[in-house]
């Protein structure tokens, strides 16, 4: 009588789980803009895979529990079988998880952050040398951009960032007064703007975008630094080398 | 209306402490020759201090303690009905429930302004409130549940079941846990009083430098929380003793109920931990009246406040879930007619939490800038908790295989649990996980995937073990068909509220934020709706506890014929729990075992005791 009720959720927790492994295919990412971007999608789908049997374990489980088990009328006529649970079961539960545990833990969390602490990959926060170095300065509740040339955009001097394409950009932040945190949603990156030292990560965008065709493209700070917090951003550009050239020359010649 | 009086007395020299204590600071500045001698944030630390004091004195510590220290003789009132609860009583049945509708009725508060919030977000752009209010409201919001779910499940549940379910008369030291809970009021009176302050603008988490530089509010948010804090340690410690040396003859350790190890584990937790929020707390307001420790204009870091914060905060995490666990797998064993599956690997699981809590902390800071070498050690342990919290999944899903499952809306909310924390737990792991965090940290995921842990895995906890009590504290039953509404009600809106809340996250929207980009705004009104869905939901819940605590049928004993001791004295249990002091013989979920005993009465008559027969049996 255990054989069968182990079939039943055997084929509950199946179905459960291919059902939910149909969110994997779900189109949950802001626009891919950089090669952080398709790591971070590739990563995040592939614990969405793993987590999904294990959420639906446990449902399939609770479910036929309370479907098959429940007693009905007003109060159980007899107890259920004693069982303690003190043999082979709990070890080999306890193989599996810590397995499963620590399988996630090298793969993709140590993997992944060798990857993106290293100075020889091509992105991250551990990549010394970038094609383009640009401060980022934070204080309540604006950013300024400097390139290396002089120029600097900000919420009064120019509407806009940008970035080339296919270049290591790297984005020295500092902040001037609280915390901050500089966060560009279509390259998934973030670090911290602290007072008093200076954080840096270096982004590489891999496709051309801007604010006006997809939201994601914007610098938000994303942590809470007082009254206009939420007004805390501004839009981004990726655009080629030629035409942040034209971009760069155009604002000299404007004057700022 | 004795009681009514005393708790007004009490206020009035509340406040004649705090303008006092205003006064003796302005008298010495002014003596110092400071400028302003009225002016300063220390005079708000002075008059808290005396006021608070004074405020105890008033509400009975005077009579009841105080006298004691200089040979006078204490005296008691014992009061009748409801008066009892509006005094300095020492039953720890009376703290639990005062505990428990004190919360209650901040948990509705602190909800009400989780409404607000949403109406503000159901659409992007600037409706209803200011940025400003936002922020306040968005502030108190987060403090004031955060206070609920410390101190709901422990100072309620927790103090009302322990001792019964230990076969103790009270508390080891009853006059301290009345103290613990008479310092709530000034706490909930300063939090509420933050708006008129200008509110609360670095969030719950007070991150300095902006919780230097913020308005006056933030002195009354740091020293509400201290002083919440010592509440949480004192709490703790007299649970430790309580549980290590008030267990009845025959309570084996072996023999605990898991609730009341869930309850040792997280004491534990709470006498470490909690002392390092009231530090980094401390020396915030120490900042703010011109030291440095986090502020780097004048050479401190702010990076050290986040460590010594998170070195509490996360471990606070498991001061809210693991009593949440204990009660859905002690219910689970009672609902399910069989012995806890797995019982030492529940406790082990227990015990392992508590170990590993306090190295985890800077999962929380990621992206915070820290040093490198840190990202991988935090990566890890963080990773590790979730084979201990997989022995609690095992537990409670081997205690249901094979059961009786009995669905009483205890039951059906403890089930919740499992299935709110599931989904909760899986989600932890994106944000354990370094190279997912760098994009979720600090947006909506991570606002949907605490409120699947907390308020999925304690409140849902919270309200199984108000409908489990329930008969037991009142005496009466509730209407079990409003329970069942209420609970589908409530786990519908709940899940369709915070599981669609991690879409937003990953598509772009930080958290703590009155507006974002208008492509959001479609998954935002969707969550808004749910989320007043859910609100609503609790409605009912209110209008069945009033209802049934004063009409409510008369409830017998033991009607969920439970073996653990609480639910083998009369209900309400008398003054000191026990008429006939229980010997413990046997373990506290042995359904199904013929002719096993949990514990006997031995100077009662044999033939049972209050109706209920005695150790429960297999019937």
């Amino acid at each position: 009588m255990h054989g069968k009720h182990l079939i039943s959720v055997a084929l509950l927790w199946a179905g459960l789980t291919a059902i939910g492994e149909l969110l994997v295919f779900a189109d949950l990412f802001p626009a891919v803009g950089s090669h952080e971007a398709e790591d971070f999608d590739s990563i995040f789908r592939f614990l969405l895979i793993l987590g999904i049997p294990v959420f639906t374990f446990v449902i399939a489980v609770v479910a036929y529990a309370a479907l098959t088990w429940r007693v009905r009328g007003e109060r159980p006529a007899e107890d259920g079988p004693p069982i303690r649970g003190s043999g082979w079961i709990p070890r080999i539960w306890l193989a599996v998880t810590g397995s499963l545990a620590v399988f996630v833990m090298i793969y993709p969390g140590l993997t992944g952050l060798a990857k993106l602490q290293s100075s020889y990959t091509t992105y991250g926060w551990g990549k010394e040398e970038a094609d383009l170095e640009i401060n980022a300065t934070a204080f309540m509740w604006q950013w300024t951009f400097d390139y290396p040339d002089g120029t600097q955009v900000s919420l009064t001097k120019g509407k806009e960032v940008v970035i080339p394409v296919n270049k290591h950009v790297r984005f020295n932040v500092n902040s001037i007064d609280v915390v901050h945190s500089l966060w560009i949603p279509a390259f998934r990156m973030k670090i911290d703007a602290i007072p008093g030292r200076t954080t840096y990560m270096t982004v590489f965008p891999t496709e051309l975008g801007a604010y006006d065709e997809d939201q994601s493209y914007r610098v938000q700070c994303a942590e809470l630094c007082g009254l206009d917090h939420s007004k805390m951003w501004l839009p981004i550009r990726v655009v080629s080398e030629s035409e942040f050239e034209a971009w760069l020359a155009s604002l000299k010649s404007e004057g700022k | 209306m004795y009681a009514v009086k005393s708790v007004f007395g009490a206020l009035g020299l509340g406040l004649i402490g705090f303008y006092l204590g205003l006064g003796i600071v302005a008298i010495l500045r002014w003596l110092f020759g400071y400028p302003d001698a009225w002016g300063g944030e220390i005079n708000i630390i002075g008059g808290w201090v005396l006021g608070v004091f004074m405020w105890l004195m008033g509400i009975g510590m005077w009579g009841q303690w105080g006298r004691e220290w200089f040979g006078l003789k204490t005296y008691t009132r014992q009061l009748p009905g409801w008066q009892r609860y509006f005094t300095f009583n020492t039953d720890h049945k009376v703290i639990g429930i005062q505990y428990l509708v004190t919360f209650m009725v901040v948990f509705f508060l602190a909800g009400a302004l989780a409404m607000l919030m949403r109406l503000e977000l159901a659409q992007s752009g600037h409706q209803f409130i200011s940025n400003g209010q936002y922020n306040g409201a968005m502030g108190l919001h987060g403090i004031l549940m955060v206070a609920v779910a410390v101190a709901a499940v422990i100072g309620g549940i927790g103090n009302y079941a322990v001792p019964l379910m230990i076969g103790a008369q009270d508390m080891a030291f009853p006059r301290l846990n009345a103290l613990t809970f008479w310092l709530v009021p000034p706490v909930a009176v300063g939090l509420l009083a933050t708006p008129f302050l200008g509110g609360i603008e670095h969030g719950w988490t007070a991150y300095p430098p902006l919780a230097i530089r913020a308005n006056s509010a933030q002195i009354l948010f740091d020293l509400s929380i201290i002083t919440f804090g010592l509440t949480s340690i004192l709490g703790a410690l007299n649970f430790i003793v309580t549980i290590i040396y008030m267990r009845a003859p025959g309570l084996s350790w072996g023999r605990l109920p898991i609730f009341v190890w869930a309850m040792f584990a997280t004491s534990w937790i709470a006498l470490l931990y909690t002392q390092g929020f009231a530090a980094a707390l401390l020396l915030v307001a120490l900042d703010r009246l011109g030291f440095s420790f986090f502020n780097s204009a004048n050479g401190g870091d702010p990076l050290l406040y986040q460590h010594v914060f998170w070195f509490y905060s996360h471990p606070a995490v498991y001061i809210m879930v693991l009593p949440g666990f204990g009660l859905a797998l002690e219910l689970i064993a009672h609902f399910s007619r069989k012995p806890l599956f797995a019982y030492r690997y529940a406790v082990a699981a227990f015990l392992g939490i508590l170990g590993l809590s306090g190295v985890v902390w800077a999962h929380h800071m990621f992206t915070s800038g820290m040093p490198n070498y840190l990202h991988g050690p935090f990566l890890v342990a963080t990773e590790l908790i979730s084979i201990p919290t997989g022995l609690i999944f095992l537990s409670a899903l081997g205690t249901i295989w094979l059961g009786r499952l009995w669905l009483k809306p205890p039951m059906l909310f403890a089930l919740a649990v499992i299935f709110n924390f599931a989904c909760g737990g899986v989600t932890g792991i994106f944000l354990a996980d370094v190279p997912t965090d760098i994009h979720l940290q600090d947006t909506y995921f991570v606002v949907a995937h605490f409120h699947y842990t907390i308020v999925g895995g304690e409140i849902f906890a919270l309200f199984a073990a108000i409908y489990y009590y329930f008969p037991k504290m009142t005496g009466r039953m509730y209407n079990e068909r409003l329970a069942k509404l209420h609970f589908w009600w409530m786990f519908i809106g709940f899940n369709a509220t915070f599981f669609l809340m991690h879409l937003p996250g990953i598509k772009g929207m930080n958290r703590r934020i009155a507006d974002y980009p208008s492509e959001l705004d479609p998954l935002n009104l969707a969550v808004s709706l749910a989320g007043f869905f859910l609100g609503a939901s609790f409605l009912v819940f209110i209008w069945n506890m009033v209802y049934s605590w004063v009409r409510g049928p008369v409830a017998e004993a033991n009607p969920w014929q439970a073996r653990t001791l609480e639910w083998q004295t009369s209900s309400p249990p008398p003054h000191e729990n026990f008429p006939v002091p229980p010997v413990v013989s046997g373990g506290p979920y042995d359904y199904g075992v013929p002719g096993s005993k949990h514990a006997t009465f031995p100077a009662a008559p044999s033939a049972g005791f209050a109706g209920a027969p005695a150790g429960g049996g297999g019937q």
